[in-house]
């Protein structure tokens, strides 16, 4: 049996009008797969904002203050050499380079933090296993939904729907591994 | 969206991926020469490598000379990628969807020519490490003072967020590669380097704010780049080098460079794989007015460099700008520079001419010989020239100093012809997005006229 349903869209206002449906029937863990990044589709999912940039300032700033850190602990502590009678701690000369290493800390951040919340990195998912998805990156939009949980309607029923809705087909999908 | 709407899309990504799989004899025979002059510079490396940089055409006082003019070159190069990428995304400018994966793959191999040539310069480039502060057992540290290590980190940062960038916004595209190839191996090939890609709306939440921040990261980060590069002068007391205009003056040249170098290869991939459906005139257009921008601002801080270095009162000065680079030893480099970077861009004024490719072409390879030709005349003449009368010579490069310069034109060719042939050249999703959206405002615009 089946985990989940996955409706194939030819357009998502569709998708967008089906997922609206499917909330009032009380149907909860929807996602969509579409060819690219869709506003109808986002705003009727209304999936929480992303907090990646939590994760990315906290990056930047902790490559910013190592870097930093680093500087002073090479050049005013270790080695400190006096050209011209200048102070060893020179907060002005350490700018630049406590500035890239934020931006490198935090780009590699945001990088790392799109893979994983975005659950990449992964060969196989049982998305390709279902007939026509290869369409999703190319013209199609593509609507699963979770089975079995609480308060969803009978499979029947919500197959009846997404055809209802203007899904071109229909199909199971299998959370298990090939 | 309507069926055609779709089967827009349809063809569009059918004929954008399609370039993964057309190769051409012609691809072959590029590879080939590209290839061949791509070793010939890997030879030339192993020379310097084995003899060392007197090799080259380098003397005292004239130091840097070659090395350090086609290190600016490229990193100058890589500019416009990061722009087009960063900044015009940030200002919702949709046309740069057609010509941003152009210009992001252009800024990763010009970053990788630019990369080489310190290294190279270093003399002994197998201590390069020298300049990372690892656990030296002598307790002898970087000079974090200095520019160089500032440069080292620029640099290295900037390479680095480039390919992450463009590799993030690659992900899509693969995921449309690997549905659409024709045979198991290369589905797999492009399907691990997709990362399992499946579209997820999930996904695309956290995408679309990652690639939103590394372009704001990436904006401060591309003005920073150059204006670093531009402090391994300006802290020097050379004239003609110690000037605080230096920093805008070098990232206007860097992103006029860049465009320059966009158009260069944009104009000749567009008629191989007869992209003139997605990039069209418009595009071309819009490309050839920020040329002409730039361009402005490259000439203002010329007439500002002539001005400031007349108006200082300092001989040494008034005599690198009024005496030695009009007449001095190389003043072809300096003619040629204006006749290229002045002259030449005023013709972009013409409508006519911005719409004729043909010698929008011509002009733009014109503009990347007048910005080479930039960085020799602050770096060569500016050192031919010092303070002392005993300490002046002139420069002329060795043929390996040749060599290394057309050398690295061909490994970078040969890295971008890699780039029109394996990947996707177009950033589809992107594409496909700014259709939808401008099918949708259209229609929004007839319902509200209507």
């Amino acid at each position: 049996m089946a985990d989940a349903l996955i409706a194939e869209f030819g357009d998502d206002a569709a998708l967008a009008r089906a997922v609206e449906r499917l909330h009032e029937l009380g149907v909860r863990g929807l996602d969509a797969h579409t060819p690219y990044s869709t506003e109808v589709v986002r705003d009727a999912l209304a999936a929480p904002p992303s907090r990646l940039s939590l994760a990315v300032l906290a990056g930047g700033a902790t490559g910013a203050s190592a870097a930093y850190g680093l500087e002073w602990l090479l050049v005013a502590h270790l080695y400190p050499l006096n050209v011209g009678g200048r102070s060893p701690q020179l907060p002005l000369a350490f700018v630049p380079i406590t500035f890239e290493m934020g931006v490198l800390f935090a780009a590699t951040t945001a990088f790392v933090a799109a893979l994983v919340t975005g659950r990449l990195v992964r060969l196989w998912d049982p998305v390709f296993e279902v007939d026509g998805f290869e369409h999703a990156s190319r013209d199609t939009f593509w609507l699963a939904l979770e089975l079995g949980a609480a308060n969803t309607p009978p499979e029947e029923r919500l197959r009846a729907e997404l055809t209802e809705l203007g899904a071109t087909r229909v199909s199971d999908l299998s959370r298990g591994t090939p | 969206m309507t069926a055609s709407a779709r089967e827009a899309d349809a063809a569009l990504t059918d004929q954008l991926v399609a370039t993964v799989w057309s190769g051409s004899r012609y691809f072959k025979l590029g590879f080939l020469l590209l290839g061949a002059g791509s070793l010939g510079f890997a030879a030339l490396i192993a020379y310097t490598f084995e003899v060392g940089i007197g090799l080259w055409g380098n003397n005292i006082p004239v130091a840097w000379a070659f090395a350090i003019v086609n290190f600016v070159f490229w990193i100058g190069i890589g500019h416009a990628g990061t722009f087009i990428s960063a900044i015009l995304y940030l200002l919702e400018q949709r046309w740069r969807a057609t010509v941003n994966r152009f210009s992001e793959a252009m800024t990763l191999f010009a970053v990788a020519q630019a990369l080489l040539f310190p290294v190279l310069h270093l003399g002994r480039p197998w201590f390069a490490y020298w300049l990372l502060p690892y656990p030296a057992r002598m307790h002898v540290w970087p000079q974090v003072k200095s520019p160089l290590p500032w440069d080292f980190a620029a640099i290295f940062t900037y390479g680095t967020v480039s390919l992450l960038f463009f590799y993030l916004g690659l992900l899509p595209d693969l995921a449309s590669t690997r549905d659409r190839a024709p045979e198991r191996w290369r589905r797999r090939i492009y399907g691990i380097f997709a990362l399992g890609w499946r579209g997820s709306e999930d996904a695309w939440r956290h995408y679309r704010l990652a690639y939103l921040l590394l372009a704001g990261l990436a904006t401060p980060l591309v003005i920073s780049v150059h204006s670093i590069v531009s402090a391994d002068f300006a802290v020097g007391l050379t004239p003609g080098w110690h000037s605080t205009i230096f920093p805008p003056f070098f990232v206007a040249g860097a992103i006029f460079s860049g465009f320059a170098m966009v158009l260069s290869l944009i104009i000749p991939a567009r008629k191989v794989f007869r992209l003139e459906n997605v990039i069209t005139p418009r595009h071309v257009d819009a490309c050839a007015k920020l040329l002409l921008v730039t361009g402005l601002c490259v000439a203002y801080g010329y007439a500002i460099e002539f001005f400031v270095a007349w108006y200082s009162g300092d001989e040494f000065e008034i005599e690198q700008f009024f005496v030695t680079r009009p007449t001095g030893p190389n003043s072809w480099a300096f003619y040629l520079m204006l006749c290229c970077n002045v002259v030449v861009p005023q013709l972009l004024w013409s409508r006519r001419l911005r719409t004729n490719l043909k010698l929008l072409w011509l002009l733009s390879l014109l503009i990347n010989v007048g910005m080479w030709c930039e960085r020799f005349v602050i770096v060569v003449l500016g050192l031919e020239r010092e303070y002392l009368r005993a300490d002046q010579a002139a420069y002329t490069p060795s043929w390996v100093d040749l060599g290394l310069l057309s050398g690295s034109v061909c490994f970078f060719l040969f890295l971008f012809l890699g780039f029109l042939r394996f990947l996707p050249i177009v950033a589809l999703s992107e594409v496909k997005e700014t259709r939808r959206h401008l099918a949708r405002a259209r229609a929004e615009g007839a319902a509200a006229g209507g």
